[in-house]
């Protein structure tokens, strides 16, 4: 019932933002506690009390917390997130153009590991316990345990270094305003490829088994019965109903596609998101830091709630779940 | 020889391996890994060097040693920290009032809402001067461990109306009575399994930090921190310095997945 999933959605919204708010919450006043804070970072060796007392002033930061707390807030909801430390910019805008960025990336990668896990998934499933399904469970193990910085070092070396097929860093030639789409996109190539190799053994390996389950029910013995050919009943009823624990997965997966995309965008200086929390951290940006965590708890929640309604045009039962 | 029995020997094999290498390979091979040999930097591997030399001339095979006993020293103690937090929390919320159950859910909720690797670059990124190996202890366990809390209080709610259980009630056994005999029984394959991928967690969590530079901090070395800094150099085609640690990372994380599948199979089983 459409009533009954509308109300269902808002309360997981509403809990969620509860669990952002808390995070965001202590992830401030962390990094407003930690002894020293960003003025030491700014100035570094050359801090004195004085100029770190003169900066606080300036950055507001000799307020006491909660006041800090309430200020930090009246600028989110007029949409000003802060300003960078370290690069001297409006966090908004910085955020913007390296989610940009990271949601380019992330698109061409989710899209091309899904199709790679829905093939492979549906020859797992197909030749369950036969060798090609055994072919594809043992590069399912060897990849899911490659931590991603490895895999990405490894095709550096071999298709950058040695081959010198493909750009190992960056997005293009920075002298250029405009470099083209072609050497974006060859840039694009390796990383997206570390991702694949990342989140293609672990949903294909979710949707071999979905696949090999559907296939032992009783519909798929009724379609063959009255006549249905293989490749129908595959195509038409199995992929289907298979297609939605994958998309749940999907949707969980974001976290782990995520901690994937920050090693990825850090090996390949792809100037994302990942990156720019990496950066960030390094150079102690706060403003940057909390900004970074609260766009992140917000992704992963939509990632939820996008698997949950795209499961419900899937299959119409899950409304009723 | 059943699949279950083969992951389970390979994954003990492959685990034994990487601890003997990281913890007894020091007493074998007793080259200083901090030594410098200008004359010999990043030499490829031969005879006096059987991993050969980074940039400023550090045998290779000597800080892949050092380097993995620090990363070991780490992860190991923060999977047994997390492992315990872990299962203390999710008992409590399963066996507590429902009110407690609530509130402590819905924190878990908190920190679960991101993926780990973002907490842990905050919380590393908070200590100015990196964090030393007590607090990297202390963080990775304290980000790893919710998601075997919220397993193990399903397991004791999925558990707790059985009749074994309410029999016990009945004849007045206590909470830390139901914990210690009844249930801690009947979820062990689940702790079994799920304590192994802590291993693994902890091992790729602390390889991620160190390799983006926030881990166990210079001048001590671990294996991500190799990773990063044979990456530094990758235009001179390190593949000596640049294959070792992260096929050291890849064996240990092989062997945590290896050995939770041929336990967890068993259980299915069974």
């Amino acid at each position: 019932m459409r009533r009954q999933r509308a109300v269902r959605l808002l309360r997981r919204l509403l809990g969620s933002a509860v669990s952002i708010l808390l995070l965001v919450t202590l992830v401030f006043f962390l990094a407003h506690l930690t002894p020293g804070g960003p003025a030491f970072s700014i100035l570094g060796q050359k801090a004195t009390p004085g100029s770190v007392a003169a900066l606080n002033a300036r950055l507001g930061l000799s307020a006491p917390l909660l006041v800090q707390y309430g200020i930090w807030w009246g600028h989110l909801l007029q949409g000003n997130l802060g300003y960078s430390y370290l690069l001297n910019r409006p966090v908004g805008a910085l955020l913007w153009n390296y989610e940009i960025n990271t949601l380019v990336f992330y698109t061409i990668a989710i899209c091309l590991s899904t199709g790679l896990a829905i093939l492979l998934g549906l020859a797992q499933g197909v030749w369950h316990g036969r060798w090609p399904a055994r072919v594809i469970g043992a590069f399912q193990l060897v990849f899911y345990a490659t931590p991603p910085f490895f895999t990405a070092a490894i095709l550096v070396l071999c298709f950058g270094v040695w081959l010198h097929w493909l750009p190992a860093s960056g997005i293009g030639n920075p002298r250029l305003a405009h470099p083209g789409v072609g050497t974006y996109a060859a840039h694009l190539v390796l990383p997206v490829v570390t991702v694949m190799l990342l989140t293609v053994p672990m949903l294909s390996r979710y949707f071999g088994e979905a696949v090999h389950e559907e296939l032992a029910k009783d519909y798929v013995r009724t379609a063959r019965a009255k006549g249905v050919g293989f490749a129908g009943i595959l195509f038409t009823h199995v992929l289907r109903n298979a297609l939605r624990p994958l998309v749940t997965m999907l949707g969980l997966s974001f976290p782990y596609i995520f901690t994937g995309g920050v090693l990825v965008e850090s090996v390949f200086n792809y100037p994302g998101l990942g990156w720019l929390l990496w950066r960030s951290a390094l150079g102690r940006d706060y403003p940057v830091l909390i900004a970074i965590v609260l766009l992140i708890g917000l992704l992963t929640v939509l990632g939820n709630l996008l698997a949950d309604v795209v499961n419900g045009l899937l299959d119409p039962r899950a409304d009723y779940e | 020889m059943s699949e279950r029995r083969a992951s389970l020997i390979a994954g003990l094999g492959l685990g034994g391996f990487v601890l003997a290498f990281s913890f007894a390979g020091r007493f074998l091979y007793r080259a200083d890994p901090y030594t410098i040999h200008p004359a010999h930097a990043l030499q490829a591997p031969d005879w006096a060097f059987p991993l050969g030399t980074d940039e400023l001339g550090r045998d290779g095979l000597a800080l892949l040693l050092a380097g993995g006993q620090a990363t070991l020293e780490v992860a190991l103690p923060a999977a047994v920290l997390a492992f315990v937090t872990g299962l203390a929390y999710g008992l409590l919320a399963g066996l507590g009032p429902g009110w407690l159950d609530k509130i402590l859910m819905r924190l878990l909720d908190v920190f679960l809402a991101l993926p780990s690797l973002v907490l842990l670059i905050f919380f590393a990124a908070l200590a100015r001067n990196g964090l030393s190996n007590t607090m990297l202890v202390l963080l990775l366990g304290f980000i790893t461990w919710p998601g075997l809390a919220r397993l193990v209080r399903n397991e004791v709610f999925a558990q707790r109306r059985r009749d074994f259980i309410l029999a016990a009630q009945q004849a007045g056994a206590g909470p830390f009575y139901l914990a210690r005999v009844h249930l801690l029984r009947v979820i062990a394959p689940v702790l079994v399994v799920n304590g192994t991928f802590l291993v693994g967690d902890t091992i790729f969590a602390l390889s991620a930090l160190s390799f983006l530079g926030l881990g166990v901090q210079p001048p001590q070395v671990s294996w991500g921190s190799l990773l990063q800094s044979a990456l530094d150099i990758i235009a001179l085609a390190p593949w000596w310095l640049l294959l070792p640690p992260g096929l050291l990372v890849f064996a240990s994380l092989l062997a945590a997945s290896l050995l939770g599948r041929g336990v967890g199979r068993g259980v299915l089983r069974r």
